[in-house]
């Protein structure tokens, strides 16, 4: 008989053993069991906090990330404040020739003339 | 050298693709691991008290710990825990005697409680519950030897015979669990077999 040979016999009647270990004992590995799992209840509550540590770990300190990510968001915040007034002052442009141009002696349809347009071109030379 | 369990890494292929351990599934392992558990410790520490509370020591290990874990891994990291944990008892137990014998040579009169011939009988006999059969009174005198010589065994042998050959780890998770190498494995396996099967012999005993 081979080591594996041996190995399964004995395997056999070890498990044959494990029927037979009595009430008190078996209470007792339940009572074990019961205590464990209420443990990993209790260890599962923190996942939150531990997600929470995480975030906090990335904004924290000591962290490379919050050296990088909070000069990006400034710039970024930077640019788009930019481009924002930039676009208001060209409206603004835009609005102060339409105002002259509404408000002026002229009608709008003189502007589209052509005659008008050459008259322009021809006094100002 | 044994590593501690605060530094498990279970590098099995049982890991990938897993799920997290719901409380169910812990249950369920427990459930399927706790005998054999209470078995291997008291193969170990010898005294049915100690074993209990080692297993439960393991089992909240493990829940604190790993209880989030895949439930793949579960089978490893209670072994590992297991394992660790009757070697703490085998530390505290060596720190103990060393006082209790200091002790014992000042007071001749000690009441040993722990292997009291009488409360050992009966246990053994609670164990067995109602009287069968023939057949099932050789059954459990044939597990009964086993599970001496089992106790006989150097405890590297037994550890590396019942990871191997009743947790069906295989050699590499063995020897991950036990900290030594394969070859090591295989060798406290060999002799371990090799010495249960001479000892069962001795007994009349055929497997």
């Amino acid at each position: 008989m081979n080591e594996q040979q041996i190995g399964y016999r004995i395997r056999q009647h070890l498990n044959q053993g494990l029927e037979d270990l009595g009430a008190s004992r078996l209470a007792r590995l339940k009572a074990a069991r019961e205590q464990a799992l209420t443990r990993q209840r209790i260890a599962a509550r923190p996942l939150v906090a531990w997600a929470d540590n995480v975030v906090g770990r990335w904004g924290g300190p000591s962290s490379l990330i919050p050296r990088m990510l909070l000069p990006m968001a400034v710039l970024i915040l930077g640019l788009v404040a930019i481009n924002q007034w930039r676009e208001t002052q060209v409206a603004a442009e835009i609005e102060e020739i339409d105002a002259a141009v509404l408000t002026g002696d002229l009608p709008l349809d003189a502007y589209l003339d052509k005659g008008f347009d050459a008259w322009l071109k021809r006094s100002s030379h | 050298m044994i590593p501690s369990d605060d530094r498990i890494h279970c590098g099995t292929g049982r890991q990938k693709e897993a799920s997290l351990a719901s409380p169910n599934e812990l249950s369920d392992f427990l459930v399927s691991i706790e005998r054999r558990a209470y078995k291997q410790a008291l193969f170990a520490v010898r005294v049915e008290e100690n074993a209990l509370d080692i297993v439960q020591d393991a089992m909240l290990k493990l829940a604190e710990k790993y209880g989030m874990k895949p439930a793949e891994e579960l089978p490893m990291l209670f072994q590992r825990i297991l394992q660790n944990t009757i070697r703490d008892f085998y530390r505290r137990q060596k720190v103990r005697s060393m006082w209790v014998t200091l002790f014992s040579s000042l007071s001749s009169a000690r009441n040993d409680e722990e292997s009291d011939p009488l409360e050992t009988l009966g246990t053994a006999a609670e164990s067995k519950g109602t009287a069968g059969p023939v057949e099932s009174l050789e059954q459990t005198q044939v597990i009964e030897y086993i599970e001496k010589a089992l106790q006989q065994l150097p405890p590297r042998q037994r550890q590396a015979f019942l990871l191997r050959y009743w947790e069906e780890l295989d050699v590499a998770e063995t020897a991950a669990i036990m900290g030594c190498s394969q070859g090591s494995v295989k060798t406290h396996c060999s002799r371990a077999a090799h010495t249960l099967a001479e000892a069962l012999r001795a007994k009349g005993i055929q497997l």
